[in-house]
């Protein structure tokens, strides 16, 4: 089983930012796509996910060879995909364990009865046992408050939860300090099973001392530009992103592209 | 009695009820003043609000009234509508005199539920302090006047000196195309060191029909009493519904008013929490949610007289369709009025493009060593948290189910009296889902949900919250 992205282009507000992005994760492997602000890389997350905002304008995204692409969110869960937010909304009024309930009766397979109340408890209590959070997570607004820490640990939460086949994690590192750090990427690790294909979006080499990726793509002007393995994201951090198009920092800044997101 | 032919509201009408009702001279005398008020005033005083007048008329000509009252059988009326297992309850069927069910235990105790009238018969000079005192004043709004001279109907609730109620007092009051309005006079007074907790319910059953309901409702917190009075609103989309509220909380005092608001076509509201005694307190909590073409006016006023006052007032609604929304509310604090706190917030979230609302918060400050800060806000659906909601698989229906009825929440969720706010939130639901439900005891509420989600309990204290973002 495979997440496939195949040429795909996405435009936001009619500017092109994603510019022919080919990408395979299999169900099992862990991918880095790193790459400098503005290369496109929240971007292609939230395409992946089907952000309205965000067209595709041509190429492909497929899950085990059917394409997602037109399909709202909701339908792009029940196929199997998660994405981890950069920057979680918070919703006051909706309690975590509502809208974790939620998340959880609607990613499971269709026809499966739902769990009770009690049941329900039952599951998250063990999940948050996992990610070492404690049970007033429960009993507070969905991410209403939250610390970065808290926000990046309750969206590795609802990933137990709801135990997708292909996850895209969007900068679950930022924002973090080193602890936090640490127990988000075991957190990752933990619920991450053979079933799960990752795509681990980051900027910084750190935390994939934790999460070892097998693959990992640099990300440039909307395209990936260069595959390798995990000794690519240690080139990357030591040389820099201007090296990789083969600009060397002292002569020349990197160029502008895009927007950040 | 037989019954008169309805006439247009002039004095002859106010000469006939109170003949009707066998009032003293004084009563009747009290109600003709007012009724040159009634005359005399515009249908908005303050010229902050006049451009909006309008847009909220009640229109009062439309409606006729007669005195004299229909018989109506209590058991069969409100049939449906009881368990059979209330007790210390009033019951009010259109405009007929209220029925009142009060427990021996109560009663015993020397609490009294009854309907004015039978009040005036029992305590004439109380209830002649009561009308003397009034904290709705004619003399401030005309809808005032108008019940305070047209009233046919009425409650008195009093709970003696020291004596607490572990359970609520309702009231209900159930319409059923009634020939005349419903112009009530209520009068709920906890005496000092007493406790008490009010729900009061309208509805309306059978086919919708042009209606009138208008009451003024006066809340009596004398020192170190403590009321928690809710009042439910889910009259007919016939209906034109008026109240007028004015708390009076004394030293060491607590009222709370607790509104929920989802009937009627046109409703104004106006409350005013009077802290008139040192370190009394006052919270208000209006909650609303409209459709359809439904008008609601709402004023809420916080007027700190004394020193170490504290009040707070918050609504919160929701509009669909074409309905539209005015929520006005001043804090006034007297010069004397030093520590007082005071917090007045009103925050709308608008569905569609074609309902429409305003939030027009004022201050009126004499004194520089007090708190108060006021908000308000107009707000849509947020795309990014329905997005956010979509990715973890909810349909997009429920997931604007879910941002929406959880906007009521921050409020809802501060509401005293847990079968008010229990039941609101099903009743909310019900409107959204668009079916009317009703205040439910918790057995039918688990019967009818199959369970309670855990509520969250925001600990902070509002002022803290607010200060800390100044």
């Amino acid at each position: 089983m495979k997440l496939e992205i195949k040429e795909l282009h996405a435009s936001v507000e009619g500017k092109e930012i994603l510019k022919g992005v080919n990408l395979s994760v299999s169900q099992g492997e862990t991918h880095a796509l790193m790459g400098p602000n503005g290369s496109g890389k929240s971007t292609l997350a939230y395409t992946v996910m089907g952000h309205p905002k965000y067209q595709v304008t041509s190429g492909e995204i497929l899950i085990d060879g059917e394409s997602v692409v037109g399909l709202p969110p909701d339908k792009r869960v029940k196929k199997g995909l998660f994405l981890a937010f950069q920057y979680p909304v918070s919703v006051q009024g909706v309690s975590m364990f509502s809208f974790l309930r939620a998340a959880y009766n609607n990613s499971r397979p269709a026809g499966s009865e739902p769990p009770t109340i009690f049941e329900f408890k039952e599951v998250v209590a063990e999940k948050l046992k996992l990610l070492n959070m404690d049970e007033s997570f429960l009993n507070r607004y969905l991410n209403e408050g939250f610390s970065g820490g808290e926000k990046k640990k309750a969206e590795i939460l609802q990933m137990a939860l709801m135990q997708p086949k292909f996850a895209v994690l969007d900068e679950t590192d930022s924002g973090l300090d080193i602890d936090a750090l640490r127990v988000v990427a075991e957190g990752i690790n933990k619920v991450s099973g053979p079933q799960t294909g990752s795509l681990l979006i980051t900027h910084y080499q750190r935390i994939l001392k934790y999460v070892k990726p097998q693959f990992v793509h640099v990300m440039f002007e909307g395209r990936i530009i260069e595959s390798g393995g995990e000794e690519l994201s240690r080139l990357l951090e030591e040389k820099g992103y201007t090296w990789i198009r083969g600009y060397r920092e002292e002569e020349q800044a990197p160029p502008q592209v895009g927007q950040t997101l | 009695m037989p019954q008169a032919s309805l006439t247009s509201f002039d004095e002859g009408l106010v000469g006939s009820i109170s003949a009707s009702l066998g009032e003293p001279s004084w009563l009747t005398d009290a109600r003709l003043e007012a009724f040159g008020q009634f005359v005399a005033l515009p249908p908005e005083k303050n010229p902050l609000y006049t451009k909006y007048a309008k847009t909220f008329d009640i229109a009062l000509d439309r409606f006729k009234a007669a005195a004299g009252r229909s018989e109506i059988d209590f058991r069969s009326f409100f049939t449906g509508y009881l368990t059979g297992n209330e007790s210390d309850i009033l019951l009010q069927g259109n405009e007929t005199q209220v029925h009142a069910e009060l427990s021996r235990d109560l009663s015993s105790k020397g609490v009294e539920l009854t309907s004015l009238h039978d009040a005036l018969g029992q305590d004439e000079e109380a209830v002649r302090e009561l009308v003397r005192g009034r904290l709705v004043k004619s003399e401030t709004d005309k809808y005032a006047a108008f019940v305070n001279a047209f009233f046919n109907c009425g409650t008195f609730v009093r709970v003696p000196r020291g004596v607490v109620l572990d359970k609520p007092l309702r009231k209900m009051l159930l319409l059923d195309s009634p020939r005349t309005p419903v112009i009530e006079q209520n009068f709920i007074v906890a005496e000092e060191e007493a406790r008490l907790v009010y729900l009061e319910e309208q509805y309306s059953k059978g086919v919708p029909s042009p209606a009138l309901v208008a009451s003024t409702t006066e809340i009596l917190a004398r020192p170190n009493s403590h009321i928690d009075f809710s009042s439910i609103q889910l009259l007919d989309d016939q209906t034109t519904h008026l109240s007028n509220r004015g708390l009076g909380v004394s030293n060491d005092a607590r009222a709370t008013m607790s509104s929920l608001s989802l009937g009627a076509s046109v409703s104004r509201s106006r409350t005013n929490f009077y802290l008139n005694g040192r370190g009394s307190f006052a919270e208000g909590f209006e909650i609303f949610f409209t459709d359809g073409e439904q008008r609601y006016d709402y004023e809420t006023n916080l007027v700190h007289n004394s020193p170490d006052s504290t009040g707070s007032t918050q609504a919160r609604g929701v509009l669909k369709g074409k309905s539209q929304s005015i929520f006005k509310g001043m804090i006034k604090i007297v010069k004397e009025a030093k520590n007082s706190r005071s917090y007045l917030a009103d925050h709308v979230m608008i569905l569609e493009r074609t309902a429409k609302s305003d939030g027009i918060p004022s201050l009126e400050i004499d004194n520089n060593e007090v708190k108060a800060t006021h908000s308000a806000s107009v707000v849509q659906v947020d795309e990014e948290q329905l997005f956010y909601l979509t990715a973890r698989g909810l349909p997009p229906d429920e997931a604007k189910r879910m941002v929406v009825l959880g906007f009521f929440e921050p409020v809802l969720s501060r509401v005293p009296i847990e079968q008010t706010r229990e039941g609101a939130r099903f009743m909310i639901e019900g409107k959204w889902e668009g079916e009317k439900r009703r205040l439910v005891d918790r057995e039918t509420l688990l019967a009818a949900t199959g369970e309670l989600t855990p509520e969250v309990k925001e600990s902070e204290d509002i002022f803290e919250r607010h200060y800390k973002y100044r």
